[in-house]
């Protein structure tokens, strides 16, 4: 009980909240032994329930319904897994229960759906797909002090902006999302002896295309490649003054970092100006991993080299899980679904390392945790002081023959580049 | 010392001029480089070809405003019963959405005019924002209507359109068949309202509803007439946006933004100053993208907009009669 005033005391000014996680790190055993020792009513007190509630906050009404309903879906099947194996083993098989907010994509709910989950009493938060939104629910689960783990969500404010004690993001961010491509990139195309000096951005204009091309334009002179070009797109727009723009600048290669229907208009618009650069690249840019989207765009796509987070594809958990995902929901499984049944597979993971479905106990748990079995071509996630995973990789992907493929680093390649 | 350059557009590999070593006031070298012929010819075409849009979108929304004096903030949800008509039919079918965009005309006349029917009517003389609110209504129940039954998923008419090389300007089909459906839309309804009885009913009507009726005009049939052919001319122009474009439930929302700033700046009410007005706002959309970072077109688009109220408070073309 001492503990827990004190959490919430220290919590109370920016300054010593920045503090807090090293406290929670480094007091998260005294704090379970502490509780170990406290009584039977105590441990009532702490939430030891019959099962165990993720509140799940995505789209399921709006523009990204598709992807959010897909998302939500594979939370639940990370918990019907788990309860097919017979529950949390350390809460004596307590059940793991989903339920469900919409937040319809839009910021302005970010907040009320995830106030309402935790009313409805969600012991774990996670969501929100659309990065504004996810900034909005994470604010209200640090205020309500509810862990909260990211499902996909790449812009840095949400956890960069300002200091976060409950907030926790299993995928790279936008800056190593685009570390990551600028690191691997550039290497694949001058290994296959082709040039890259110049590069064209093309973003769609929130905040996830905004923080990304950002730090693509910070990071992509390092590797001798100069931006001549940034292009952003709204929702709902054509794409054909970008790409006027990308054939005035002549760029080696246009980087799109936007979601399915813009990536849709801009091979289009390509395609209708008979312009095609050497070479196409993205980072977090759905549609290179969405079959019916490649399919749609066709040959022009061939060869894209993109980044993102992946399924890993030499792991064999990982297609037995993506084939019962299938079977269960007839959705199809791509990345944003993979990184969702992570986020998941964390917050279970938590949980049972917890033993209790204390919001305190389950945070203090993933401040420490490291989780070395999961499905993402990753290493093992484990959370540094601000909440991000220290080991979150982008891998390389390149459309072959219409088909995302893991290209680079070798241990998760699924393939040879090739250009 | 800095380097005083424009912008890499204006720039390229033909028409560059450099005025180099000409020391400016703050010690910095000008670099002046003229745009690219060939860039500047097709930022004009794409110009038009947004214009004429805009221009059909705004259409049906100022002809209701005119003549009955109803802000519809449903018109961009009759857009997008058109397109989802237009395409379900093609899809059942497998013949060319093209041939469909009469349908989804007719479609959207019969909802207009229940619409009309079922919510304008009974508060036709109640405060505007009576109406507004209510239209406001009617474009949530349709998208959400629209959302449950075809999925919020991005669709598209599956057209594989290609464009044409003029000039060394490409021209897309789909953006083309879609400026001819505006022109011939604008022309044809400016035919039926100046030349046939019924127009002059309309136009007489919008002038003044009291003296319309004096004179023994049926104004109540000609507010269900308007109506409908408002709904109808939004239907023409949502059936022809997918001929370029993906769309989904919520895509009039963006489209019915930039139609009320066209209808303002042209002139509430004003046929020609629709046109205009999309023309200005698809030339300043167009050459904005391409001069200036990010969507800061948008604030043009809107500065353009509050200096016309300022100014000119009934628009380009606004408040002449004989319209």
């Amino acid at each position: 009980m001492y503990l827990d005033s004190a959490f919430i005391s220290m919590g109370d000014s920016p300054e010593t909240t920045v503090h807090r996680r090293s406290f929670i790190k480094y007091g998260g055993a005294a704090s379970v032994v502490a509780l170990a020792g406290c009584t039977a009513e105590t441990d009532d007190d702490n939430g030891e329930e019959d099962t165990v509630v993720i509140g799940s906050a995505h789209p399921l009404s709006g523009n990204f319904a598709d992807t959010g309903t897909r998302m939500s879906n594979a939370i639940e099947l990370a918990a019907m897994r788990k309860n097919d194996e017979g529950g949390i083993e350390s809460l004596d098989g307590a059940e793991v229960e989903v339920i469900e907010g919409d937040t319809e994509g839009e910021q302005e709910l970010g907040s009320e759906v995830a106030n309402n989950l935790i009313d409805d009493g969600a012991h774990v938060l996670t969501g929100c797909f659309n990065s504004p939104v996810t900034n909005a629910a994470a604010t209200a689960a640090e205020g309500s002090q509810v862990p909260f783990v990211i499902s996909v969500a790449v812009d840095d404010a949400i956890l960069g902006e300002s200091p976060r004690d409950y907030v926790y993001r299993p995928q790279p961010n936008a800056t190593q999302m685009a570390r990551d491509h600028v690191d691997t990139m550039p290497q694949v195309v001058r290994d296959l002896d082709m040039e890259v000096e110049t590069a064209g951005l093309f973003y769609i204009d929130d905040d996830f295309g905004q923080s990304v091309s950002s730090a693509l334009e910070d990071f992509l002179p390092e590797e001798g490649i100069e931006v001549v070009t940034s292009q952003a797109i709204d929702f709902g727009d054509t794409a054909d003054t970008q790409v006027t723009n990308f054939r005035d600048n002549d760029p080696d290669i246009v980087i799109s970092t936007t979601y399915n229907a813009s990536t849709q208009e801009l091979i289009s618009a390509m395609d209708n100006q008979d312009y095609r650069p050497p070479l196409l690249g993205g980072v977090a840019n759905e549609a290179y991993n969405d079959a019916s989207t490649l399919e749609a765009m066709g040959e022009t796509a061939e060869d894209t080299l993109m980044t993102n987070f992946a399924l890993n594809p030499v792991d064999e958990r990982a297609d037995e899980i993506r084939e019962a995902f299938e079977d269960e929901f007839d959705q199809s499984f791509d990345a944003n679904v993979a990184m969702s049944y992570v986020a998941g597979e964390v917050i279970i993971a938590a949980i049972e390392e917890a033993g209790s479905t204390d919001h305190e106990e389950i945070n203090d748990t993933l401040s420490e945790i490291t989780v070395e079995e999961h499905i993402a071509a990753m290493p093992e996630i484990t959370f540094d002081e601000s909440g991000e995973n220290e080991n979150a990789l982008g891998p390389l992907f390149q459309v072959q023959d219409l088909q995302d493929v893991v290209v680079f680093p070798e241990e998760f390649a699924a393939a040879d580049p090739r250009l | 010392m800095h380097l005083l350059s424009l912008p890499t557009w204006m720039g390229g590999a033909t028409g560059e001029l450099t005025v180099a070593g000409q020391i400016s006031p703050l010690g910095a070298v000008a670099q002046v480089s003229l745009p690219n012929p060939g860039i500047v010819l097709q930022l004009i075409v794409f110009g038009l070809l947004l214009g004429a849009i805009y221009g059909l979108v705004a259409l049906g929304l100022t002809m209701i405003f005119g003549v009955m004096d109803v802000i519809n903030f449903a018109h961009g949800a009759f857009m997008v019963v058109a397109m989802y008509v237009v395409w379900a039919l093609s899809g059942a079918t497998g013949l060319s959405p093209l041939l469909f965009i009469p349908i989804g005309v007719m479609v959207l006349f019969v909802l207009g005019i229940i619409v009309h029917l079922v919510t304008i009517k009974p508060i036709m003389e109640a405060p505007q924002e009576n109406q507004l609110i209510v239209t406001f209504g009617v474009l949530l129940i349709l998208v959400s209507s629209i959302e449950l039954y075809f999925s919020p998923d991005p669709q598209n008419y599956d057209l594989d359109l290609g464009s044409v090389a003029v000039g060394g300007a490409f021209i897309p089909e789909g953006q083309l068949i879609a400026m001819v459906i505006a022109v011939v839309a604008v022309v044809g309804t400016w035919l039926f309202l100046k030349k046939t009885m019924v127009g002059r009913a309309i136009r007489g009507t919008a002038d003044n509803r009291d003296g319309a009726q004096y004179v023994g005009i049926n104004v109540e049939r000609i507010d269900y007439l308007t109506f409908g052919i408002g709904a109808a001319l939004a239907g023409l122009a949502g059936a022809a946006i997918p001929l370029f474009l993906t769309f989904d439930p919520f895509i009039g929302d963006e489209w019915l933004i930039n139609a009320f700033v066209v209808v303002v700046l042209g002139g509430l009410g004003s046929f020609p100053g629709a046109l205009l007005g999309g023309m200005i706002i698809g030339f300043v959309e167009v050459f904005g993208r391409f001069y200036l970072p990010g969507s800061f077109y948008q604030v043009v688009i809107f500065g353009i907009f509050i200096l016309v109220l300022l100014i000119l408070p009934q628009g380009l073309l606004g408040g002449d009669p004989s319209e």
